[in-house]
């Protein structure tokens, strides 16, 4: 059978930011996926090498508005990794506390998203509201719904003080009682169940191979957390566990991003309770950075954000390096989506939580010629929901 | 730490310039050495390749790899350094880690250095630009 390409992007309602996808089909299926990225680039790491180490907090703060606290984490910890400077207690369950409350955020906006895609708009609605308490506790402890400036060399730059986790409780109580009811909800639906069970499967030897980090890989069985296995701020003080599924499907990845939702509200839970009695600094004073390297990493809500940090002895780094999870969690679409029907394709490329918000309709070029006709992603995925709906529930 | 004992047992003849600090191993090797450490590291350690950096640095280009072994925490990072600054290239480990591919296409495109043996050596991040600069992150008198 003649193979046709599809092409998704640069700029397309699906993609977020502009991203570059080449799905190669016969038929209704997938053989085949090319990606193209670089539209995007914003030369971060030149920039960051004409900033001071403090400024250059800020400026990986605006790599990604999602992740406006695991830049500037790993960008600090890369810095306190060169002269192993030490972090107040405070200071520490403050990081994590900030930390978790993007981890739940930025979960709830994919959930959010990937409920939209199959047809799910009231997932999609009610979820978002929830998330809606979530910005409002960044916006009690930083001032702000995002790019919170949090994070400095040595500590933080704002305390949470006693009359701010009353209030923060509050928004918990609910945040939590409302995550356990959209887990169970994930976790029972039958029509969610088949419409993702068994769907752009990533196996556990190709998620190793692609060095996938984050949720991408624990979906796929491998159990890696930095958060547990290199822990830095308050994480080796606070009781988690780590969420590990074995089949490499969407359906694992949205259990486990939603499992983790609930993991992160027990760690703020703790954090809030560290909070009331530890007492003392939230910033040790930094003068000056020593030359030699550093490597600091944080567990994103993606995955790994790692960060590389070379310094001469002056105030700024010589070497910035960055890598954002997304960059080798992507790849894993070569693996991943060969075989499925085009249906699938739209929800399995949101799967790894690469940054879009919703599709309406694509190109279709046959032969690279002009001829064309629009297909309809969303629509194509959300049929194939209402298809399982009709079959399982029988109307 | 046993693992790293047993890599410096297995594979100290391959490695100079050691550097040890807490949870973190820097070590130099050759370009020759590099697929033989990349594929003990990542086949039989266990190893992730978080990333590899590039640094242009007076005595050439260094290439600075990031193994994760994720189950202690523990970093390996061997160093490749480039004399040939005017035409570098470096063994690819494309073909003993699939997810070095864009990684290394990533240096190529910013650093100019050819991998040899990689399957796609194309840029990555410029390839659509409009702009001429190639290379950009390489020094340049007077930029």
């Amino acid at each position: 059978m003649k193979a046709n390409k599809i092409p998704i992007g640069p700029f397309h309602p699906l993609l977020e930011e502009a991203e570059y996808f080449e799905l190669k089909v016969e038929g209704e299926t997938v053989v085949d996926i090319d990606m193209e990225i670089g539209w995007m680039h914003r030369g971060h790491e030149y920039i960051s090498e004409m900033k001071t180490f403090t400024q250059s907090i800020y400026l990986v703060e605006r790599i990604c508005g999602i992740c406006s606290t695991s830049h500037p984490l790993a960008c600090v910890h890369a810095v306190e990794d060169i002269d192993n400077i030490e972090i107040p207690l405070r200071a520490r369950y403050i990081r994590t506390l900030v930390g978790e409350l993007e981890r739940i955020h930025s979960h709830l906006l994919w959930i959010g998203l990937a409920g939209h895609f199959i047809g799910y708009d009231t997932l999609w609605m009610w979820v978002w509201k929830y998330r809606e308490p979530v910005l409002e506790m960044f916006e009690i402890i930083s001032g702000n719904r995002n790019h919170y400036g949090m994070m400095r060399v040595g500590g933080v730059a704002k305390d949470v003080e006693p009359e701010k986790i009353t209030e923060l409780y509050k928004h918990l109580d609910m945040i939590e009682k409302k995550m356990v009811m959209v887990a169970n909800v994930v976790r029972d639906d039958p029509v969610l169940r088949s419409r993702l069970k068994g769907v752009g499967v990533l196996t556990h030897e190709a998620a190793v191979a692609y060095c996938a980090t984050g949720p991408t890989s624990r979906a796929s069985g491998v159990p890696w957390d930095v958060r547990r296995d290199e822990p830095t701020d308050a994480y080796d003080l606070v009781d988690f566990e780590v969420i590990v599924l074995p089949n490499g499907d969407v359906y694992d990845k949205a259990v486990v991003r939603v499992l983790e939702v609930i993991e992160s509200c027990k760690i703020i839970r703790q954090c809030l309770e560290k909070l009331k009695t530890a007492q003392g600094s939230i910033l040790n004073n930094v003068k000056e950075i020593s030359p030699g390297e550093g490597i600091g990493r944080y567990e994103a809500p993606r995955g790994e954000v790692f960060h590389y940090i070379r310094s001469d002895g002056t105030n700024r780094p010589i070497r910035h390096k960055v890598r954002a999870p997304s960059f080798v969690n992507i790849p894993t679409f070569t693996a991943s989506c060969k075989g499925i029907p085009i249906a699938d394709a739209l929800i399995t490329l949101a799967s790894v939580d690469p940054c879009y918000c919703c599709t309406e309709r694509s190109l279709k070029i046959i032969d690279s010629s002009c001829e064309s006709r629009q297909i309809d992603l969303l629509k194509s995925s959300r049929e194939k929901t209402e298809r399982i709906r009709r079959e399982v529930h029988g109307n | 730490m046993a693992e790293i004992e047993q890599f410096l047992k297995d594979m100290g003849g391959k490695i100079t310039n050691k550097i040890e600090k807490e949870k973190r191993l820097y070590f130099n090797v050759t370009n020759d050495d590099l697929q033989d450490i990349a594929d003990y590291l990542f086949n039989k350690m266990g190893c992730r390749l978080s990333t590899a950096t590039a640094m242009e640095m007076y005595h050439g280009i260094e290439i600075l790899y990031h193994f994760s072994l994720d189950k202690t925490g523990q970093y390996f990072c061997p160093r490749v350094i480039i004399k040939d600054k005017k035409n570098p290239k470096v063994n690819s480990i494309s073909s003993i880690i699939e997810g070095a591919i864009w990684i290394e296409r990533e240096m190529f495109d910013l650093w100019g250095i050819d991998f040899i043996g990689h399957p796609r050596m194309e840029e990555l991040l410029t390839l659509h630009h409009p702009g001429t600069v190639k290379q950009p992150l390489r020094f340049r008198e007077g930029a």
